[in-house]
This record gives structure tokens, sequence and C-alpha cells, in this order.
């Protein structure tokens, strides 16, 4: 147990466990992350693929390769930060509290973020005027009233707003709010951001027995072994995108009456609509309150070392 | 005078200036006579004064401070890492010693060359929505504010490691020990901690191990490893030496190569 006490509250231990978690964070960029497993296997060579996915290096921030490290840190930050306060104290020395309130809001940060891990709820709803409301959690919903988009002389964005309200289970209205970039809708456990903007494209097709259906883009159907995708409108024509194997896709550019595949295009449409994300983060606050412990301590520190440096 | 022109004509005397100084400082440096000489911070101060007004300048013409692009980051950095040396050279004349500020003054100019080249464009452009935070200008500002003190550590550093006079080498410790000490809280608050409030406010998430992050967060724990490291006296020395050249390494990985190399949330240009 001393042994293991003594280990732990090493310095060489902290230094060499901080700069283990810097090299693993840094490997990590070099490979896309939180993709199915199947594209690792499918873009790397067969081994490497297969290395990557059995060590979780796809999703390396909720493997075992990095929170075991991480708990390693912070064991160690722990042992050291008491070892130091006891230490001091049964020497009968003042606290250095700077250090101190700097370690103790590491260990706050890393609690806030494992509850983030665990308990963090995001959900993006894309939503036009007048659009059915998304559901929020606890029972609320969400309408989009309205949607203004400033843009800059040169077709730059200025500014998005989006005219929300908010219905309590029940159908009465909380409110309605508001919402711009860097300035959410706050609710009671819930924060609603302006995140995004996404224009929706619409292509209805004319089936051979007569029946309309609806492509937005992104969508595909398949035609004699083909895949076609609707890429969207440009310049008032529709764009499809034929892919077959491994050939480049073909794009073919159609305009309304025109075939494509077993299809007639009868009509096409286009709407902006407006990217809201709704977040729920119970680990947000102790996070925050771990931040400012350790602004407040590297405050501390500085004022405290200096004080040590005066003759 | 359009404004363009006046902060193209700020830039290019900084660029000059910065050139005065270095130049004289090499005539002293050749001479051979050690300490540092009595003239070239001037022209470092009032280099640090035009790169500043740049930034001032172009923040009135969009109304916002302006740290939103490249290449109003790299003549912040710049304007902020020759007010740093011109400190050092103040106030800490007794451990800067004339080969720091030399290679501090050729860093300040390296950054001041690659704002003037293509890959930093330098229109003029008011900020996108998610730029308009004054979260982001604490961001920005602090983090190279930071990084600006270690420029400072990371050339003493280098001078440290191929030192051999003991005397200089416990100067030069000293020096980098101060300048990371320094610059430390102040990348810790802008990179890390200002950087998560506007990450919480703009997309509602504070940390999203996005490469620029995660870099950013990597530099950190490397400083974190060189400040724990002369605690241990094994490694203090050429082991922290190191662990300030490489903190530097990713400091501007973080800045330059996470930009151009790794798609995430910071790729702008």
């Amino acid at each position: 147990m001393r042994t293991l006490y003594r280990l732990f509250k090493s310095v060489k231990l902290a230094v060499g466990s901080i700069l283990i978690l810097a090299v693993l964070c840094l490997l990590s960029t070099l490979i896309p992350q939180g993709l199915d497993p199947a594209h690792y296997l499918n873009r790397y060579p067969q081994p490497l693929g297969r290395l990557i996915v059995a060590l979780g290096f796809h999703d390396f921030f909720r493997s075992p390769g990095f929170s075991i490290p991480c708990l390693l840190f912070a064991v160690n930050l722990s042992v050291c930060a008491a070892s130091r306060c006891f230490g001091r104290l049964r020497r009968g020395l003042r606290l250095r509290l700077g250090p101190d309130l700097i370690h103790a809001g590491l260990l706050v940060v890393i609690a806030g973020a494992l509850v983030s891990a665990r308990l963090r709820w995001e959900r993006t709803f894309f939503l036009a005027p007048g659009d059915p409301p998304a559901e929020l959690p606890g029972g609320c919903t969400l309408r989009l009233l309205d949607y203004r988009q400033d843009r800059y002389p040169d077709g730059r964005p200025k500014e998005w707003v989006s005219i929300v309200s908010v219905q309590a289970r029940g159908g009465t209205l909380i409110g309605s709010y508001p919402i711009r970039v860097n300035h959410p809708l706050r609710l009671p456990r819930l924060k609603i951001h302006q995140t995004s903007i996404q224009r929706e494209d619409t292509a209805l097709l004319l089936g051979p027995d007569g029946g309309l259906s609806a492509i937005h883009r992104g969508q595909y159907f398949e035609w004699r072994g083909a895949i076609l995708v609707f890429a969207g409108i440009e310049n008032g024509e529709a764009v499809f995108e034929r892919r077959q194997g491994r050939a480049r896709p073909a794009v073919h550019r159609l305009s309304v009456s025109q075939r494509i595949g077993a299809y007639r295009l009868v009509g096409l449409s286009s709407r902006e609509l407006s990217g809201l994300t709704a977040v729920r983060d119970p680990g947000f606050i102790p996070a925050a309150a771990g931040l400012a412990l350790v602004a407040a301590g590297l405050g501390l520190a500085f004022v405290q070392k200096k004080g040590d440096d005066r003759p | 005078m359009t404004p363009l022109a006046l902060s193209q004509i700020l830039g290019s005397a900084a660029f000059g200036l910065l050139a005065v100084s270095l130049a004289a400082q090499a005539v002293f440096l050749l001479r051979r006579r050690g300490g540092l000489d009595p003239f070239s911070h001037y022209p470092l101060a009032a280099a640090a004064a035009a790169l500043l007004a740049v930034t001032v300048e172009r923040s009135i013409r969009i109304r916002f401070p302006a740290v939103t692009n490249t290449f109003e980051s790299l003549v912040f950095f710049a304007g902020a890492a020759a007010l740093v040396l011109f400190l050092h050279r103040w106030i800490a004349r007794r451990l800067l010693s004339p080969w720091v500020q030399f290679g501090g003054t050729v860093t300040v100019l390296a950054l001041l060359a690659v704002a003037s080249s293509p890959i930093a464009p330098r229109e003029l452009l008011p900020p996108v929505p998610a730029l308009q935070s004054y979260w982001l200008v604490l961001h920005v500002s602090l983090t190279f504010l930071g990084e600006s003190f270690f420029i400072v550590g990371f050339v003493s550093a280098l001078l440290y490691l191929v030192s051999k006079n003991e005397a200089e080498k416990t100067r030069l410790e000293r020096l980098t020990y101060t300048a990371i000490g320094i610059g430390y809280p102040m990348f810790t608050a802008g990179a890390l901690i200002f950087g998560a409030v506007w990450a919480q406010t703009a997309w509602g998430s504070y940390w999203s191990w996005d490469p620029k992050e995660t870099w950013a967060l990597a530099t950190w724990l490397v400083y974190t490893a060189f400040l724990h490291s002369r605690l241990a006296p094994r490694l203090r020395g050429r082991v922290s030496a190191i662990l300030s050249v490489a903190g530097f390494v990713f400091a501007l990985f973080t800045f330059f190569g996470v930009n151009y190399l790794l798609p995430g949330l910071h790729s702008y240009r």
C-alpha cells in the first residue's frame, strides 16, 4: 500500500501520465473519429483497420485506451494534491492555495466531463416556419414561428434569427423567443442553440403507376442496378448523380417534365430550414465550476509565486 | 488615404522596424560585445505599436475586434510577441540574453512573413455569426498573449540545449521558467477556459474533441508537464528544456497545421 502511495504521489508519474495523455490525444487526431467500424476496415489495410477498431481508436475518447490513462492521471492528481496539503499542514507551513485550487479544479472538470459523457442529451431539428412542432424532453414542444437570415453585401451570413414558441405538455404556451447564434434560448435544464441553416430541395416525381413521390436532397432510388441520388437544385434544374459500381458518378441535369429512371420530374421546390440544437448537459455546471477554480488557482499561484520571488 | 492603405503602410512600417531591430542586434552580436545592445528594443516597441494599430484600425472598420481570421490573428500575434519581447528587455533585462532577443525577433518577423503570404488572405471581412462573440475575442487574444511568452520560453530553451556555459544555462533556465510561468495562465484562460465557454454558448458543447481543441489540450499538457518537470531534480534542466521546445512546436502546429491539414470546427482560413 505504501509503495502504491509513493508511486502515485510521484512527480515523475505525473509528468509521465500527462505526456502519455498528450501523445494519445495527438494520435487520435490522425484518425477520423466516430465513423462506422466498416469505414476503417475499408479505408485502411486490413490489419491496421482491425487494430484501430479493436483498440477503440475510432471512438478514442470513449475507449478504455483514453479512460484508463485519464483515471491514472486523476488518481495521481488527487494523491499528489492531498499529500502536498497534508505535508505542509504537518510541517506547520502555510498552504499554497494556488496549485491546490488548480488541482481541485481539474478534478472537478474531470468529474463534470464524466457526467457530460454519460448524461448529455443533444438533438438538432431542422425546421421551417409552419412545420409541425419538434418534441423536446419533458413533454415540451418547439415550434418555429419565423426565421430571418441577414447577409453582408458580399453574400456571407451576418445574422440568423429564429423566433420560436415553446409549449408545455397540455398546450400551455411557455413563451416565444428569438434565438441567435451565440445567444441560446435558456429553458429549465435545457438550452436551444441556433447552430446551422440548411436548404431543403425537393423534387416531385411521377411514377409509372401514376403515383407522386417527393424526394429530398441526399435521398436516392435504384434503377437498373444503378443508384440515382438527388443532389439538389441548381439554376432551376434538378441535379441527379448516377452511381454504379466503382465508376465516377455521372451527373444528370433535368428540367421539369423530363424523365429520370422510371420517373418523370413534375415539380421542384426549395426552402430554407433553421437548424436548432437542443442540449441538456448536467455536466456543464460542474465543469464550468472546475474551470473557474482552475482560473482562480492560476491567478493565486501567480501572485504567490511573485511574492516568493520578491527579495 | 483609404483605411486599407493605412493598415498596409502600418504593416510595412512594422516589418521595416523589425528588420532594423534585427539588423542592430545582429551587428551587436557580431561585434561580440556581450550583453544587450542599447538601441534595438526601441524599433521593436515601435513595431509592436504599429501592428497593434493595424488591429485597432481593422477593428474600427469591421466594428468588431479584428482577430477573426488567420491574417488578423497573425498580425495580433506578431504585435503581442514584439510587445512581450520589448517588456522582457525593459523589465527582465538581467535575465534576457541578446541571443534570446534575436531569436524572438526572428520569430516575430517569420510570423509577419506568413501574414503577408497568400495563405493568409487580408480581405477586410466582418465576422460570420458564430464568430460574433466577445468570448471569442477573449479566447483568441489571451491565447496569443500566452503564446507570445512561449516564444521567449522556446528560444531560451533552445539556447539552453546548445549552451555549454553553466552560468548561462542557469540564466536561460530561469528565463524559460519565468516566460512560461507568465504565459501558461494566459494560455490556459484563453485557449481552454474561454474557448470552452465560447463553444458552450455557440454550439452547446464545451468540448467536442475537434482536432484544434485536442491539439490545444496537448500543448497545454506539455507545458503542464514542463512546469511539473522542474519539481523533479532529475527532469529539471535538459528534459524541461525539451518540453518547452516541444510545447511551442505543438502550439505552432495547433495554429497553422490544424487549420490546413486536419479538418474540423476550427478549420477557418
